[in-house]
């Protein structure tokens, strides 16, 4: 097994062998994150492709300092977003307002109360700008400041769409757990 | 376990918690989530990347990629090079007969032109002799300018007669093709290609026409309309729906391989349409004067019908009809290229608003009786008591007092109540009023209610 920093020398001279070490080795995880943004498994793909495809012709930049995971995870979140960008005339747009914001059926998760497929689907069906931002800033973390730069909003739109689109996980969610409620009643 | 389910949904958390939950929810579980591939996206990332490699050029990487890649370029360009030599030697002379549209007169005539057969795709229009390559002038090259049909007839029989194939020019001098191979395909196809139906191949979209393929003895045959529809039909049915002029050109093959292509022109016009509407929206017959406003497109020449036997065929037309009736308004309109359309509007004053309305007080003059005409004068006193009405044509008003004591009758809607009965003026109150009558489209009508005589 080839330690990360012997790959990514070979993959900066093009080594082919080497980069195929290197997709097999993050190709997974990079799905992970790819399909979270994506409507489908399909086009997670694409996005995943093409991350690998920038990943190839820019390890050569990757300077060795920080990690080289969260670089990774950086260029897979960069061409979704750029992604999100080039599509965005072509997805279908929810009106904001067909979704009501329900705030009386707050609850708490259980983390194990749902697998990570339901999760990924539960995302895969918001409408796309909720998507992007929901995942920016839950998940990876960033500020709506800075998503608000990344997805060319306004910071006040980031935050209106997180909490909308808190709001229809939550309704979604809670959809997911009455039906598997129901399903052990009847088990 | 499903009522511990149940209990941590309906759990009530404040807001910042939850928040803070449902961000946890995910990132714990998705943050490091691994997803497995398809094996295809592994395959084709890498040829993905062996394109992108290969185009960016790097010296250190001249390898097997750039040989190929220059011998296949080569290669290319050399069969590139000699298609195109052989492209412009498919044919050779053949004589066409095409229709010429003589822009003033816009009839049809006939020019043989003689000029080697070499159709470009894209030529559009064959009507302009221009537009034919006459590169190759053979027998008749200095006459093929000339223009008048005498000519054309003598042209004819020179071209025509020796060949044997002259039977297939039509009569009647519309499209009509007859192409002529002086070598040896000659001798595999007889060349009489009358295709075009002459009646049919001018006309307004949606245009059917029939085509003839008249040739002998050939394997197969391709008709391309020129719309981007096609058909290897021997008698093809094509309809065109879109205006314009359609070059369509048959091939026809031969068992060798040989071919010939013989075109004709099919002119489509746009089809016109009628449309109009009637001013004022609600007339009132026979008051009223009626403006016909022509809306129709792509017409020339239009021809109303009021309905009433009258007719008219100005653009515009102004009519006042003579006694209300159901009338059916039709507008036919015909086209440069004399194609025709037309719409009729049945009973077409039918929505006319015929009304009677009374007012419910009214102020005698006190001067003295007035005898019930009112003009606008004595509307502005209400001096009179009357209707507002339209299209009243029978009419009678009667007017009551409150002990039930008829003191008023008109049978003319344009005379009033002055409020005098026998030169007396009357007192001051509440009368009763009753109409009945008919409008002119001879609706009946009853009405009755009361009005305040009020004093000065």
């Amino acid at each position: 097994m080839m330690r990360d920093q012997q790959i990514i020398e070979l993959c900066a001279k093009h080594d082919r062998k080497a980069q195929q070490v290197l997709y097999d080795k993050y190709s997974r995880l990079l799905l992970g994150i790819c399909l979270r943004y994506a409507t489908d498994k399909a086009e997670a793909e694409d996005i995943l492709q093409d991350s690998f495809l920038k990943i190839f012709f820019s390890i050569k930049d990757f300077t060795g300092s920080g990690s080289f995971i969260g670089w990774l995870r950086k260029v897979a979140v960069n061409t979704a977003i750029t992604h999100y960008h080039k599509n965005l005339k072509y997805r279908y747009h929810v009106d904001i307002d067909e979704y009501v914001t329900i705030e009386a059926g707050v609850m708490s998760f259980e983390e194990d109360f749902f697998t990570s497929d339901e999760l990924y689907k539960v995302l895969n069906e918001l409408p796309t700008g909720y998507r992007m931002v929901f995942n920016l800033y839950a998940v990876e973390g960033y500020k709506h400041k800075e998503i608000a730069e990344m997805l060319g909003i306004d910071t006040n739109t980031s935050k209106s769409q997180y909490s909308r689109a808190k709001a229809v996980i939550r309704d979604k969610l809670e959809k997911l757990g009455k039906l598997r409620n129901s399903y052990s009643d009847n088990g | 376990m499903a009522d511990i389910f149940g209990q941590q949904i309906k759990r009530k958390l404040k807001t910042k918690k939850q928040n803070i939950n449902l961000r946890k929810l995910f990132k714990q579980k998705l943050e490091y989530a691994e997803v497995i591939p398809d094996a295809a996206v592994r395959t084709q990332l890498m040829h993905r990347l062996a394109r992108k490699e290969f185009m960016l050029f790097n010296p250190a990487r001249l390898n097997i990629y750039y040989l190929g890649g220059i011998l296949i370029t080569g290669i290319t360009a050399a069969v590139l090079l000699f298609s195109g030599s052989e492209n412009s030697v498919l044919l050779n002379s053949s004589t066409v007969l095409i229709k010429a549209n003589q822009s003033d007169t816009g009839s049809y005539i006939q020019i043989p032109v003689e000029y080697p057969v070499r159709i470009k795709p894209d030529n559009s229009n064959l009507i302009h002799k221009k537009t034919i390559k006459t590169r190759k002038t053979t027998t008749l090259p200095q006459k093929s300018e000339v223009q008048t049909p005498k000519v054309t007839e003598s042209f004819r029989d020179s071209i025509l007669t020796p060949t044997g194939i002259s039977k297939s020019v039509s009569k009647s001098g519309l499209l009509n093709k007859v192409t002529t191979d002086k070598n040896k395909l000659q001798s595999e196809f007889k060349n009489d290609l009358s295709i075009i139906d002459p009646f049919n191949s001018v006309g307004c979209a949606p245009l059917k026409v029939r085509f003839h393929n008249n040739s002998a003895s050939y394997d197969s045959c391709r008709w391309t309309f020129g719309d981007g529809g096609y058909s290897n039909q021997k008698d093809p049915e094509w309809i065109f729906d879109v205006e314009g002029e359609y070059k369509v050109i048959l091939d026809v093959f031969g068992h060798d391989g040989k071919s010939l292509s013989s075109s004709a022109l099919v002119a489509v016009h746009p089809r016109p349409q009628a449309h109009f509407e009637i001013s004022p929206e609600k007339a009132v017959l026979p008051d009223d004067e009626i403006r016909f406003m022509n809306y129709s497109t792509n017409a020339v020449q239009f021809l109303w019908d009021f309905g009433d036997g009258t007719t008219s065929e100005f653009f515009e037309p102004r009519h006042t009809y003579s006694k209300f009736s159901k009338y059916n308004v039709r507008l036919v309109v015909l086209s440069e290229w004399g194609c025709a359309d037309s719409l009729t509007v049945f009973n077409a004053f039918s929505g006319s608003e015929y009304f009677i309305i009374f007012p419910n007080a009214f102020i005698p003059n006190v001067q003295g009786p007035s005898g019930g005409f009112y003009s606008s004068k004595s509307d502005e006193a209400a001096q009179v008591f009357h209707p507002s009405f339209i299209g009243v044509s029978d009419y009678q008003l009667k007017i009551f007092s409150k002990l039930g004591i008829q003191i008023f009758e008109s049978n003319d809607v344009k005379l009033g109540w002055d409020g005098y009965n026998n030169g007396q003026l009357c007192d001051p109150g509440v009368y009763i009023w009753k109409v009945r009558g008919k409008f002119r489209n001879g609706e009946p009508f009853i009405k009755m209610g009361d009005v305040t005589l009020l004093k000065n």
